[in-house]
């Protein structure tokens, strides 16, 4: 009986097999650590190889008219050719973690440059220390950008595009309201006084300031700079302790909860949850925001800009942006550093990105003929020497997921008048240390 | 034809789902040439669900890091994490409440719309049109649709909810309620179809029997058409409840769990989990697998329920 | 067998509801029915107006958006232009839809008819595991199939996509295509194989014809599901000449930060479903049957 069941069941056997098979495939296709290949990256050179070669390379929807315009001008003077592929921005973590996965990353990627570091830990980025070393201008490279992917002292990505957060003013309502259009507030109390005296304006469908209050990289994008301007930090040096209930940081919350209760911000903002955070200001219906510096030249209106204040003056700004590196699958670094070689260039950092009013991630080239044509790429690139970007590991569960901790705080404490800053810091402190 | 009594053998001749139970009893010749046939299922289900399920099996018993991959079994620390995630409770039970709200509107509003457009008039079937062209359109795109539609800044009533000082995202309450009108919007008709299915299959003369006896709409309704109507009910409570533990691209384009991570479904913790924030996929997989036995066991349950009542 | 019991009752049902119809307007009159237009048009208008207000506003003028003078076809134009422009994306989204078209009708149909005419070793295990395809989140399943799919060669490909999109299919298409040849009464079959037919010819000669309403309403949820699937594209395609349209809708809905572009969102809205709501309706009937035709009977 035993015996003739065993006969009888081939199904049974074919699919135990196919199991374990595919168990036993499935340990091997990932447990191969990530020894990568022989890339070329050591023999690259000063200016790596152009031979013809096609490269890939990833980046994220926002920044695609950014990415485009680069892709565009290497090719059109390399023999290399870079094939770009853009990826909803929601989704690029799940696009680059299943790649990972399966060893399948394109030879170039771009990453927000807040997960930088998580990522340059978890092995995706090749070392790029001796290439980056090499690089006669390094000192001038923006520090931020290439500290956020230094681990253990090497090198892994250069800066591919900076988005700084900058304070932008409607000109004409800034006009409207009685106040001097061509300067800013200096400190916290005047951004707040400035967004009611334009809201007193009662003019229809127009208010003071908007923001994300259900975004949490919107906030801390245009927050923590006031928090820098005045010389203190909003996480330890590990990243691991979240300083969010200092003082400086309760002063922000407070304010935005008068703003919020005064009406004097955008309703809109409320709910916001990033897809659409900057349209009022675009639309000309806000009076002074925060504000990404990469929306300049798509600001239709005069707008007058500033780094961000302090909660008691200077100014700092959010150095963040994207990051780029050589991934641990590609085969082709000499050629791939040929591209990130290009792109540290003044052809490039000057000839495209200047040129399209970004700013530029070298501080021996914020002076150029482009910049000095627009005053305001002058602010936005001195600025940029005095800006920060926070590094650490699990910054993205921390911060920008939408149940992130720090958004439960802020909207604990803006618009539930909660008193729970304490605990709601503790909590982002528990993530930050996981 | 001439019973007076209800049917009820007839009617409710054991149906699809419990084939599968009963269908021994039709002995057929043709074994291999039966599985000849089914092969191409068998390799698909085998190659393309099989064996992706055992992975996530391992997965599930596995340090497992989206970014960096395999690092070995550290079962059961995945499960353990998966029950202490803060968000687990919240979403368990925003999914069930979900769960309810969606299958007792549906299900009602399919039933309701089946009685509307059961006859065949001109009018009764520009309304079936009418009722089933939403769900010709993909769950993602009637979401960005939606998404459009309530939003404060391009939506039609835009200017509407300014006035009234209203979001219809903005609170958890609305958040959920704009969110269950959108999948009744898409899905009503579909329900309507299977209603009006089953509708079909009770016989005419058991109404005519009712009707002479005096009964009134509503007595007819719950004395014939609920009870004979019971398997086609049993069906789609099983296709509803299953779909709605699963919601997640409804969430993830309108809500993103907010406000205030009122709107957490399990499967978009599991997305949260695997993608974004703790990148963990051995976490993201035991959750899986806790979601999978939990439907395996509801289903088990409801069919039990349905074959119970039919031996009745 | 179902099919004969299904006939009567659905000939007396039209016939009694009819009855029913007659007996209350000649009491009534119009005043009666009345309330009934009103609920009736009331419901139609919201189940229409989600979609021709899209229609409408994609070639509405609105700040921010491609079209900000007048109305016209500036949203379309955007998508249009977009990257490797809207006919590349057309044309890989219609080779996807119509590949998982192909192999679910013809999984479907070999497995449905193995279903339901014969036994064979397995049978119930092997249905109640395509039926727990159902039962498994999407995105769980999706990481362990790209690393699958590229261990045999078919990452970035549209045919990977095609084949995960089938497999998701399949337990609907079984399920619908197994009822719809148990309702064909077996006679016909026996009827066949005395004029010579083998188990084979007697499926494509004889009963494809009786189940073609199934294949239709198989055929087409296929196609919706494909058509419009978002995930399965975006985690298994990496090239941008190969992405799928609501891939390239996603990505031009986001493509400045902090602004959505609304007019290309609507626009790309109604590229998506303008294919779909027209085959539904050209199918509408077939589609209609095939639920009638005894599947889903409970």
């Amino acid at each position: 009986m035993h015996s003739s069941r065993g006969r009888r069941s081939p199904f049974r056997v074919v699919a135990s097999l196919v199991a374990v098979g595919a168990l036993v495939g499935g340990l091997a296709a990932c447990s191969s650590s990530p020894a990568a290949p022989e890339s070329g990256l050591a023999q690259a050179g000063a200016e790596g190889v152009d031979d013809g070669s096609t490269l890939t390379l990833w980046t994220r929807a926002p920044l695609e008219k950014q990415a485009k315009l680069l892709v565009e001008a290497y090719n059109s003077s390399h023999q290399n050719k870079v094939e770009l592929t853009v990826v909803p921005n929601d989704d690029y973590v799940a696009k680059v973690g299943a790649a990972a996965g399966s060893n399948s990353l394109p030879d170039l990627f771009a990453a927000d440059i807040v997960y930088a570091p998580n990522w340059v830990q978890q092995g995706l980025f090749q070392d790029l220390t001796t290439n980056i070393d090499g690089l006669s201008f390094k000192d001038q490279i923006n520090k931020g950008h290439l500290d956020a992917g230094t681990a253990d002292g090497k090198e892994h990505v250069l800066p591919f595009v900076l988005d700084l957060s900058m304070l932008f003013w409607n000109k004409d309502l800034f006009k409207q309201a009685g106040l001097d259009p061509e300067v800013g507030p200096k400190n916290y109390a005047e951004f707040a006084e400035y967004a009611k005296k334009i809201q007193a304006l009662n003019l229809p469908d127009t208010y003071g300031t908007a923001t994300g209050l259900n975004c949490g990289g919107c906030t801390l994008f245009t927050w923590f700079p006031s928090i820098w301007a005045d010389g203190n930090e909003v996480l330890s040096d590990d990243g691991t302790e979240s300083l969010l209930a200092s003082d400086d940081a309760k002063e922000i919350y407070s304010t935005w909860k008068d703003l919020v209760d005064s009406g004097a911000v955008l309703p809109s903002s409320i709910d916001e949850a990033g897809p659409t955070w900057t349209a009022g200001f675009t639309e000309g219906k806000v009076g002074l925001q925060f504000y990404p510096a990469t929306l300049l030249s798509s600001t239709p209106f005069d707008a007058g800009v500033s780094g961000i204040p302090g909660v008691n003056g200077g100014q700092s700004t959010f150095v963040g942006g994207d990051g780029i590196g050589v991934s641990k699958d590609s085969t082709k670094g000499a050629q791939a550093w040929n591209f990130l070689n290009w792109l540290m260039s003044e052809d490039a950092q000057v000839g495209v990105l200047a040129k399209n009013g970004d700013a530029v991630s070298r501080s021996d080239l914020t002076d150029n003929q482009y910049s000095s044509a627009d005053p305001r790429v002058v602010t936005i690139n001195e600025v940029a020497a005095k800006g920060k970007t926070p590094v650490a590991l699990n910054f993205q569960q921390a911060f920008n997921a939408p149940n992130s901790p720090w958004l439960t705080m802020i909207r604990n404490e803006i618009l539930g008048g909660k008193n729970t800053v304490d605990a709601d810091n503790d909590q982002i402190s528990a993530v930050l240390s996981q | 034809m001439t019973t007076t009594a209800p049917n009820r053998t007839d009617a409710s001749k054991p149906g699809p789902p419990l084939r599968v139970a009963v269908g021994k009893r039709k002995r057929r010749p043709g074994g291999q040439r039966g599985w000849l046939y089914a092969a191409p299922l068998a390799i698909f289900v085998i190659a393309l669900f099989i064996v992706p399920l055992l992975l996530v099996g391992q997965m599930s018993l596995s340090d497992w890091p989206l970014l960096a991959g395999n690092r070995g079994i550290n079962a059961p620390e995945n499960f353990v994490d998966a029950f202490q995630n803060r968000f687990f409770l919240d979403a368990l039970v925003f999914t069930l409440k979900y769960t309810v709200i969606a299958t007792v509107l549906l299900l009602s509003l399919g039933l309701g719309l089946a009685l509307i457009v059961q006859e065949s008039s001109r009018w009764k079937n520009f309304l079936r049109t009418a009722f089933l062209v939403p769900s010709a359109l993909g769950l993602a795109s009637a979401s960005l649709l939606f998404y459009v539609l309530y939003s404060p800044i391009a939506g039609p009533f835009a200017d509407l909810t300014q006035a009234l000082g209203f979001t219809f995202l903005g609170t958890a309450d609305s958040a959920l309620w704009s969110t269950v009108f959108l999948i009744v919007w898409r899905f009503a008709g579909f329900y309507m179809l299977l209603m009006m299915v089953g509708l079909q299959g009770i016989p005419g003369d058991v109404y005519e029997a009712a009707r002479m006896d005096g009964a009134s709409r509503w007595q007819t309704f719950r004395s014939i058409t609920l009870p004979l109507l019971k398997p086609t009910i049993g069906l789609t409570t099983v296709l509803c409840i299953t779909g709605s533990i699963l919601a997640f691209e409804q969430f993830y384009i309108l809500t993103k769990g907010g406000p205030d991570n009122s709107t957490i479904t399990l499967v978009q913790l599991i997305y949260s989990i695997a993608f974004q924030g703790q990148n963990n996929l051995g976490v993201a997989a035991a959750l899986s697998i806790i979601v999978l036995v939990v439907l395996v066991l509801i289903n088990i349950v409801q069919i039990r329920v349905i074959r119970t009542d039919k031996e009745n | 067998m179902t099919s004969t019991l299904n006939r009567p009752a659905a000939t007396s049902t039209r016939h009694h509801g009819g009855g029913r119809a007659e007996h209350r307007s000649s009491l009534l009159a119009p005043l009666a029915k009345l309330p009934y237009w009103v609920g009736t048009s009331a419901l139609a208008i919201i189940f229409l107006y989600p979609l021709i207000w899209t229609g409408v506003s994609s070639f509405a003028p609105r700040a921010g958006t491609s079209q900000t003078d007048g109305w016209g076809f500036g949203n379309y134009a955007t998508l249009a232009n977009y990257q490797a422009g809207i006919g590349q994306y057309l044309a890989n989204s219609a080779f996807v839809s119509l590949l998982t078209v192909a192999l679910t009708l013809i999984i479907s149909t070999l497995g449905g008819y193995a279903f339901a005419r014969f036994s064979f070793l397995g049978k119930n295990v092997l249905f109640l595991l395509t039926l727990g395809i159902l039962m498994v989140p999407y995105a769980t399943v999706l990481i362990p199939l790209y690393v699958l799919l590229s261990r045999v060669g078919l990452q970035n490909s549209l045919v990977g996509v095609a084949l995960v999109l089938t497999m998701f299919q399949l337990p609907f298409s079984i399920y619908m295509m197994r009822i719809s040849f148990e309702s064909i009464p077996p006679e016909l079959d026996e009827a066949a194989k005395v004029d010579g037919c083998n188990t084979f010819t007697a499926l494509t000669r004889v009963l494809l014809p009786a189940v073609k309403p199934g294949l239709i309403t198989v055929g087409l949820f296929a196609f919706l599901t494909a058509w419009n699937d978002f995930f399965a594209p975006l985690i298994l395609i990496n090239d941008s000449n190969r992405m799928t349209l609501p891939l390239a809708v996603s990505n031009l809905r986001g493509q400045v930060q902090g602004v959505v572009d609304y007019g290309a969102t609507e626009a790309g809205v109604v590229v998506l479903a303008l294919p779909c709501v027209l085959l539904f309706l050209i199918l509408q009937r077939h589609y209609v049957t095939g639920f009638m035709s005894g599947a889903f009977k409970g």
